[in-house]
């Protein structure tokens, strides 16, 4: 490892923390508003999908679990603006309690049952919100929206979602290095065997869920307030979890680096396929893109390049 | 004050089924503190099977295992290897993906020893694989290593829990004279610098005969007899059983 490499990353955010003041337009503080906010998704995932291999194919049920409870909470308590965003770490709390709900009874057990009832949870709870007239019903919830001028209140937003990334990442950096983190990635490699050696499979792997699940549901609770209105379609799609799913495999599962390089980019994909094509194609190419990657790069780009590199 | 005090593993009534398949019937054993104990029997008489209780990763359908006086029957696996039962299977099963230290790491990490510092770990995953003659392939993946490296990082990983029993599962098969000589030299160097007991599941008998107390036979999941090498192999039914076995595999 460089000894360079922390002063480098400190230098990195210091930037991105300071490019609102070079005054660019909207959409690219919105732009880069998304690039964050779907690293720490995929950073997150990271957490039971890559290290312990237990691949979640719901995972925007939680995204959308903060985004619903901030904006709940912020209009039954008329919260204003700050505490709306700080409403959104409780949010994330429920959303975490929710995954400890859902993985508890699936992840005693070993094997792919975690992979489908993940799935069908996203459909439930999307199907529930949408159902439920409190939740907003068909119609969704609006929020109200900071009483400054747009660039200011953007800029905000895009300065609590970098604080948010910033943090979900040293999370990721330290269970990367840690004994829980070995303790996972043993359980990814071989569960009965990681059992024999010790290691307390279904307590780590019910962990490393619900902490999955907490720091996008903070996310969620920013982007509901980003958008001063959230619906069902906005969070809950499938296109979302299979997303994430796809930049943490993309860039390399496991590895603290890949989730983020993979996010990155295919942000920057799903940004042109969203002005230049429908929804349905984009779905196509997502899978193909999941098909290439699964066969040709299973351990993602990095491992991929890394390994032609020599 | 008795032998009791001395035992470390003790099984009562072990019964394990699979379907209609008996591996294992109403087994009585015990394994004693400090022993080399040898497990034997012809193939698919539940030896495997048996380790496979002590460790966990089968529940027996009637019996009950004691690790000193504590009873693990219905224990998880990992709680039993917490307690200091190691093993190795018989087809190797590393940590596939992570490299020799890694492998070892892990078992130190959450093992007896309970270091919770990476560095520490590793460090102390060096001594082991050092000890178990890997340290020079410590960085490289388990499959790059020879058969005889793999069944030796099979053994290093269980020694990274620092294991009071130890449970092996044919580390010598497969090996020529020479890796047989040194394996069994290793299975005394453990069992003198970890003070761990060892119940080991063998077919090469020079391998049985020079290194155990004691040994148990296994037929059909039942036990037929237990005694001293020589008793063993002068007994008139292991004998049968393995000449039955011989045959039956024709
Ligand atoms: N998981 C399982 N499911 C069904 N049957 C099993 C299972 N494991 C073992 N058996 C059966 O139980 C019997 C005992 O198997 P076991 O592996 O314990 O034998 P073994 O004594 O270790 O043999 P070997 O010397 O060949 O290793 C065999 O008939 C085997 O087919
Ligand atoms: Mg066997």
């Amino acid at each position: 490892m460089n000894k360079y490499y922390p002063a480098a990353l400190a230098i990195l955010i210091i930037l991105l923390a300071a490019f609102p003041a070079i005054g660019p337009e909207v959409y690219y503080l919105s732009f880069m508003f998304s690039v964050f906010m779907y690293v720490i998704l995929a950073s997150s995932w990271n957490f039971i999908g890559g290290y312990a291999g237990y691949l979640s194919f719901g995972h925007a049920a939680f995204f959308g679990i903060g985004a619903f409870a901030t904006a709940k909470m912020a209009t039954v308590f008329q919260l204003p603006p700050l505490l709306t965003m700080l409403a959104s770490i409780p949010a994330g709390g429920i959303a975490a309690l929710i995954a400890l709900i859902v993985g508890y009874p699936c992840l005693k057990i070993r094997g792919p049952y975690f992979s489908v009832v993940t799935l069908c949870f996203a459909f439930v709870v999307d199907l529930a919100v949408k159902n439920i007239e409190y939740l907003g019903g068909a119609e969704g919830l609006w929020m109200k929206f900071m009483d400054l001028p747009e660039k200011t209140a953007r800029t905000i937003m895009y300065e609590a979602m970098l604080l948010l990334m910033v943090i979900t990442l040293a999370a990721s950096w330290f269970l990367g290095r840690s004994r829980f983190g070995t303790g996972l990635t043993a359980i990814r490699s071989d569960e009965e065997v990681a059992e024999t050696m010790a290691v307390p499979t279904a307590m780590l792997k019910i962990k490393a869920f619900v902490l999955s699940a907490f720091f996008p549901g903070v996310a969620g609770g920013l982007f509901a307030y980003y958008l001063g209105y959230i619906h069902a379609d906005a969070v809950f799609s499938i296109n979302i979890s299979i997303l994430i799913v796809l930049m943490a495999m993309f860039g390399g599962g496991g590895t603290w680096l890949g989730p983020i390089i993979g996010a990155v980019i295919l942000t920057v994909v799903n940004e042109g396929l969203s002005t230049f094509a429908q929804a349905e194609i984009a779905r196509i190419i997502y899978g193909g893109l999941f098909i290439v990657v699964t066969i040709f790069m299973p351990n993602g780009i990095i491992d991929f390049f890394r390994k032609r590199g020599g | 004050m008795d032998s009791t005090e001395n035992v470390i593993l003790s099984g009562k009534k072990i019964t394990k089924r699979f379907g209609g398949l008996t591996a294992l019937s109403e087994v009585d054993f015990d394994v004693r503190r400090g022993e080399i104990v040898g497990l034997i029997g012809p193939n698919g008489s539940g030896k495997t099977t048996l380790f496979n209780v002590i460790s966990g990763i089968y529940d027996p359908e009637n019996g009950d295992l004691f690790f000193g006086n504590r009873k693990i029957t219905s224990m998880s696996p990992h709680k039993r290897a917490c307690l200091g039962i190691g093993r190795t299977f018989q087809i190797v099963r590393p940590l596939a993906g992570l490299n020799l230290i890694e492998n070892v790491a892990t078992g130190v990490l959450y093992g007896r020893e309970k270091k919770t510092g990476a560095r520490e770990a590793r460090e102390r995953a060096l001594e082991i694989l050092s000890f178990t003659g890997l340290s020079d392939r410590a960085s490289k993946l388990p499959g790059e290593l020879i058969l005889e490296d793999r069944k030796r990082l099979e053994i290093a990983r269980a020694l990274a829990l620092h294991p009071e029993l130890l449970l092996l599962d044919e580390v010598f098969a497969g090996l020529n004279k020479t890796e047989i000589g040194a394996a069994i030299d290793l299975t005394f160097r453990i069992r003198e610098e970890y003070g761990t007991t060892i119940f080991m599941i063998e077919h090469v008998m020079k391998a049985i005969m020079s290194t155990c107390s004691r040994i148990i036979v296994l037929n059909f999941g039942i036990k037929l007899t237990e005694g001293s090498p020589d008793e063993v192999a002068n007994h008139p039914e292991v004998i049968s059983a393995y000449l039955g076995g011989a045959y039956a595999k024709c």
